[in-house]
C-alpha cells in the first residue's frame, strides 16, 4: 500500500505528465476517441437500418469487379487489395515514427513518403470503385443489390471514411514538408508531430478494419 | 519532452516487432477473405459473421496497441483511451435489437417497402 501511494505520488504529484505523453499527443488520442465514436454511430446506424430491412445487399455480388478484368466476378478481390494498401501504408508511417526516434531525417523521409503513396493509391482505389459502381447503376438513390438504403450507406460510410484518407494524407505531406525542410529537426520535442500525425493515420486504418467488416464481410 | 536516442538493440526490437504485427495483420486478412468464399451457403451464417468480428477485434487489437503504440503507454493512458469504448457494447445491442423492432413493426402493419428496381435481375450491375 505504501509503494502504491509513492507510485501515485510519483505520477500524480504534479511537475511533469502522469500519462508519460505530452499534450498534443494527449489531445490528438481524446480527438480520436470522439472520432471513434462517430464512426461508430454511423456503422451501428447501418447495423439497425440492415436489421430492420426485409432483404439486403449480398457483398459477394455487389463487391465482385476487378480493374482490367472485364466482366469477370473476383468476389472480395479487389477490397482486399485495397485492405492490404493500407496496412502497409500504416506500418510504413510506425516505420517513419521509430526513425524519428532515432533522429534520423532520412529513415523518416523515405517511410513517411512510403505512407503517402500508399494513402493515393487507397483513394485511387476507392475512386473507381465508386466510379464503377456509379456507372453501373448504383447511387444514392438506387442500386441493383439491396434496399435503397444500402447505397445511400455505403456511399456515406466510405465517403466519410474516404475523406479522413485524404486528410491523413494532407497531413503526412504536410509532416513530410516540415521534415524535409529541417523544421522538425530544429524542435525540442524532435520529430513527435510524426507520431501525431501517424496516430490520425493508424486511426483511419483501425476503421477500414470495421467498415471492412460491415459492408464486405457481414 | 526531451527525446532520447534508440539504442541498437531497442531499434532492432521495435522494427521486428512492427513486422510481426504486420504479418499478423495479413493472416487474419487472407483467412476472413478465404472463409467468405469457402463457407458452404447451407451452413448457418452466424458462425462465420461470430468469426467475422472476433478476427476484425483481433486485428484492432494489433493496430491499436502495437501502430498506435498503446502497449507501451503507461496503464493510466491506455485505460482513459479504451474504456469509454464500453458503451459500445449497449450502443450495438441496444440498436441491433431496435432494428429489429423495426422490422416487426414494418411486417405488422404491412408497409414492408417494394424491392427496388433492379433488385431482383442480378448481372445487372456489372460494369459498362
Amino acid at each position: 500500500m505504501a509503494a502504491e501511494n509513492a507510485v501515485a505520488q510519483d505520477s500524480w504529484g504534479g511537475g511533469k505528465s502522469p500519462f508519460n505523453v505530452s499534450y498534443g499527443k494527449l489531445m490528438m488520442w481524446y480527438f480520436l476517441l470522439s472520432d471513434a465514436f462517430t464512426f461508430s454511430a454511423l456503422l451501428i446506424s447501418y447495423g439497425a437500418i440492415r436489421f430492420s430491412s426485409p432483404y439486403w445487399a449480398d457483398p459477394n455480388e455487389a463487391f465482385s469487379a476487378m480493374p482490367f478484368m472485364g466482366h469477370a466476378k473476383v468476389p472480395l478481390g479487389f477490397v482486399s487489395i485495397m485492405t492490404f494498401i493500407l496496412i502497409l501504408s500504416s506500418v510504413f508511417v510506425v516505420l517513419a515514427v521509430i526513425e524519428g526516434h532515432r533522429d534520423n531525417k532520412k529513415g523518416v523521409m523515405k517511410w513517411m513518403m512510403g505512407g503517402i503513396i500508399g494513402g493515393i493509391a487507397f483513394l485511387g482505389c476507392q475512386a473507381w470503385e465508386w466510379n464503377h459502381l456509379i456507372h453501373g447503376g448504383n447511387t444514392l438513390w438506387e442500386n441493383n443489390y439491396g434496399p435503397q438504403a444500402f447505397g445511400m450507406l455505403f456511399f456515406l460510410i466510405t465517403g466519410f471514411h474516404g475523406f479522413h484518407v485524404f486528410s491523413g494524407i494532407v497531413f503526412n505531406i504536410w509532416a513530410f514538408v516540415n521534415t524535409a525542410n529541417g523544421e522538425f529537426g530544429r524542435r525540442n520535442n524532435g520529430y513527435e508531430m510524426i507520431e501525431k500525425v501517424g496516430l490520425y493515420w493508424h486511426f483511419v486504418d483501425l476503421v477500414w478494419v470495421f467498415v471492412f467488416l460491415a459492408f464486405y464481410l457481414l | 519532452m526531451a527525446h532520447h536516442e534508440l539504442s541498437d538493440a531497442e531499434y532492432k526490437s521495435q522494427v521486428s516487432a512492427v513486422w510481426k504485427a504486420t504479418a499478423w495483420l495479413s493472416i487474419i486478412t487472407i483467412v476472413e477473405v478465404v472463409a467468405a468464399l469457402l463457407y458452404p451457403e447451407s451452413s448457418p451464417k452466424i458462425m462465420l459473421n461470430i468469426f467475422f468480428i472476433l478476427a476484425s477485434l483481433l486485428k484492432a487489437y494489433f493496430i491499436v496497441g502495437e501502430f498506435m503504440h498503446v502497449k507501451y503507454e503507461t496503464r493510466a493512458l491506455a485505460i482513459t483511451i479504451l474504456a469509454p469504448t464500453i458503451f459500445l457494447v449497449w450502443f450495438i445491442i441496444a440498436f441491433m435489437w431496435e432494428g429489429g423492432e423495426w422490422l416487426n413493426l414494418r411486417e405488422y402493419w404491412g408497409v414492408i417497402e417494394p424491392v427496388v428496381k433492379g433488385a431482383a435481375d442480378h448481372g445487372h450491375g456489372g460494369g459498362h
